[in-house]
């Protein structure tokens, strides 16, 4: 094994491999700025230019793009609020914060540091984890798919405010999220469901438009309306001390950064839930880890840990992707999807072939994450100064490149005009939530999730009646569902018997 | 008893959530049970909440959302201005899109946005206006070919 390790890494370090990783990074680098162009449609348009590639040579290209995608897209998120992809729209809601308060530097430093330990862990896991994971995965049935699923629009709920109503607000955005989800033609069945007759809502909504919208248009209607540049009316930060201080940062939480990033290889093995899922539950689990209710408050107007968690997780799921994906030939997301299309263009077959004959192939795709990913936060971090600065340009100059970013990048989904309509709409109704207090990432969550939990519950439905209820670890993960809804009352609670004695 | 103007989120969501049911009802189990599973629960909390809001006063333990907080240190009438002014703007960005396409809205949208309503002066418009075109015809159709559709008056005048 430990051969087969090195021979990965020597595969990778050959000059045309390296070059082709070094190509691939540039463009990750590009399309993760960029809103709405994901690391998945790019993965799709460089697939044709494998076809000579060796297998080394392919994956190293393919996965220096795909990784590098995931962690440029934060650079976006934080600095305009937009998320450059549609995993990293997360981190808009405390990076966002952050820059227009002025520290832009540090939550860009500390999403960057966060993302590097995140892509290390993975890669960790990914070469030590295949034979043990094997049970896990093949142990989840569509119930138990189910019920992971629920508890990851359980745990966002914690993110809507405390309160009887506070929680309501969350689950019934998250079922919102789910419902929308179902517009489009129904798969087996064939019928069409809310389409009002419209031919662009067959294939039901593109992710892209929805998520760039509800995420985008309220901050540059809320930019437009302050008048000033993001970080407003302050005098520059000292950027380097900045970036320095969100380095520490990572290292001051590293314990949620690891953790985090163990929730983000998880989902990732997780067919089917992948990034989308990923950072909202690594955010989750920071807003939880807060020490009390004013703890918690600190979320969402600003809060290093809101960065680092999904930070951590967007990068550490893509080495949890790649274990089914090369293990089992089951693709963990939609890139590795993709991904897989390359493993046949390349005449390999993902399964026992890659752990045995192919294991420094395997190995090659470790190395290439963490090669990767160290080369890009190194790069990052030599002009984060210049991009930080871009914070303090006056919002009117701003604004038109920023929507123009924004509709390009929504109209990539399907080529249509209906795309920007789609856009802007949700950004009238991301606008509206966020004036109500209407959370939106249960919101989000639950459309990314429903159709592969609709496709769960009419497996478990079909197949066991209601029994699958009392599956062992179906019960398991409601009793884990039932902890995730109390613990904010249990908080709570405790936060007011602290209150009180102070009081005393 | 007061009615709140967030009452009215519930409400739409309680609109939302009685028209997937009813749509829903005719269709084939495969194609009702996800409908049915997540509009009936989302009309209950929704109608829940908004018998809270509207009986039940203020909340007594809250928490914001953790959400982004819009700005509120400007004039609502101001504000109010901004909002429609660029609502308007945006609107006008896709109407532009319909009309002449991509290629052609870019550079318009951008040079106007700048000349109008950010008060740059005609040098400084020009120059990020030409940035910008670069950028769009360099990144998205010279670099990643990105397909974009001819206009509705390219279209109309067979261009």
């Amino acid at each position: 094994m430990f051969d087969a390790l090195i021979e990965g890494l020597l595969l990778v370090l050959q000059w045309k491999a390296f070059s082709l990783m070094m190509l691939g990074m540039g463009l990750g680098f590009v399309v993760g700025l960029l809103p709405g162009i994901g690391g998945a449609a790019t993965l799709a348009l460089m697939l044709p230019f494998i076809f000579k590639m060796s297998p080394a040579e392919g994956f190293a290209f393919l996965l220096g793009m795909h990784s590098v995608a995931a962690t440029t897209g934060d650079i976006t998120s934080i600095l305009f609020g937009v998320p450059g992809e549609a995993i990293s729209a997360a981190t808009v809601v405390d990076g966002y914060p952050m820059a227009k308060k002025g520290e832009a530097g540090r939550a860009l430093g500390a999403a960057l540091m966060s993302s590097l330990i995140g892509a290390l862990i993975g890669a960790l896991v990914l070469a030590l984890a295949v034979p043990v994971v094997r049970p896990l995965v093949l142990s989840f049935g569509s119930p138990e798919l189910f019920m992971l699923a629920m508890v990851g629009i359980a745990c966002i709920t914690s993110l809507s405010g405390l309160g009887v109503r506070g929680q309501i607000r969350g689950f019934a955005m998250g079922l919102f999220g789910l419902l929308l989800s179902t517009i489009g033609q129904e798969r087996q069945s064939g019928t069409l469901r809310f389409d009002m007759g419209l031919m662009y809502l067959w294939d039901g909504l593109d992710l892209v438009p929805v998520l760039v919208g509800i995420f985008a248009i309220p901050e540059i209607i809320d930019l437009a309306v302050r008048g000033t540049a993001i970080a407003g009316d302050r005098q520059p930060e000292n950027l380097q001390a900045g970036v320095i201080e969100g380095i520490k940062d990572t290292f001051r939480h590293f314990w949620l950064v690891v953790r985090c990033s163990a929730v983000g290889v998880f989902i990732g093995i997780l067919p089917g839930a992948g990034g989308g899922v990923a950072q909202w539950v690594a955010y989750a689990h920071a807003v939880q880890s807060a020490k009390d209710t004013k703890d918690r408050a600190r979320f969402g107007k600003g809060d290093i840990r809101g960065v680092l968690g999904p930070g951590a997780a967007n990068n550490s799921k893509e080495g949890g992707e790649l274990i089914p994906t090369v293990a089992f030939g089951v693709p963990g997301g939609g890139a590795m999807a993709i991904l897989l299309g390359g493993f046949l263009i390349m005449g390999l077959t993902p399964g026992p072939d890659m752990l045995t004959k192919h294991l420094p192939i395997t190995f090659s795709m470790v190395w290439t994450l963490v090669i990767a990913n160290i080369i890009t936060v190194l790069l990052c971090l030599a002009v984060l100064n210049h991009l930080a600065k871009v914070t303090y340009v006056r919002g009117g100059l701003i604004i038109p490149f920023v929507l123009f970013l924004v509709f390009v990048g929504s109209y990539t989904a399907n080529g249509q005009i209906a795309d920007l309509i789609v856009t802007f709409i949700f950004g009238l109704l991301g606008y509206l939530m966020v004036l109500f207090g209407w959370p939106r990432p249960p919101f989000v969550l639950g459309f990314v999730l429903g159709k592969v939990v609709e496709t769960y519950l009419f497996i478990s439905v079909n197949r066991y009646g209601f029994s699958w209820l009392s599956h062992p670890v179906v019960l398991v993960l409601i009793f884990l569902m039932g902890l995730v809804i109390a613990y904010p009352f249990v908080q709570e609670r405790r936060s007011q018997k602290r209150d009180l004695a102070d009081a005393l | 008893m007061r009615f709140k103007l967030r009452s009215l989120f519930s409400l739409m969501l309680m609109a939302v959530a009685a028209y997937a049911v009813f749509k829903a009802r005719h269709w084939s189990f495969k194609a009702s049970l996800f409908p049915f599973a997540t509009g009936i629960p989302l009309f209950i909390l929704a109608g829940t909440l908004f018998a809270l809001e509207f009986f039940g006063g203020d909340e007594s333990t809250s928490g914001p959302a953790v959400e982004i907080e819009l700005s509120t240190d400007v004039d609502p009438t101001v504000a109010r201005r901004r909002i429609v002014g660029i609502l308007a703007w945006i609107a006008g960005f896709i109407v532009l899109v319909f009309l002449v396409g991509f290629p052609i809205a870019v550079p318009v949208f951008i040079f106007f946005y700048l000349l109008l309503q950010s008060r740059v002066g005609w040098l400084l418009s020009v120059s990020l206006t030409t940035t910008a075109w670069l950028c769009f015809y360099g990144l998205f159709q010279w670099l990643l070919h990105l397909p974009f559709e001819d206009g509705f008056i390219q279209s109309l005048l067979g261009l």
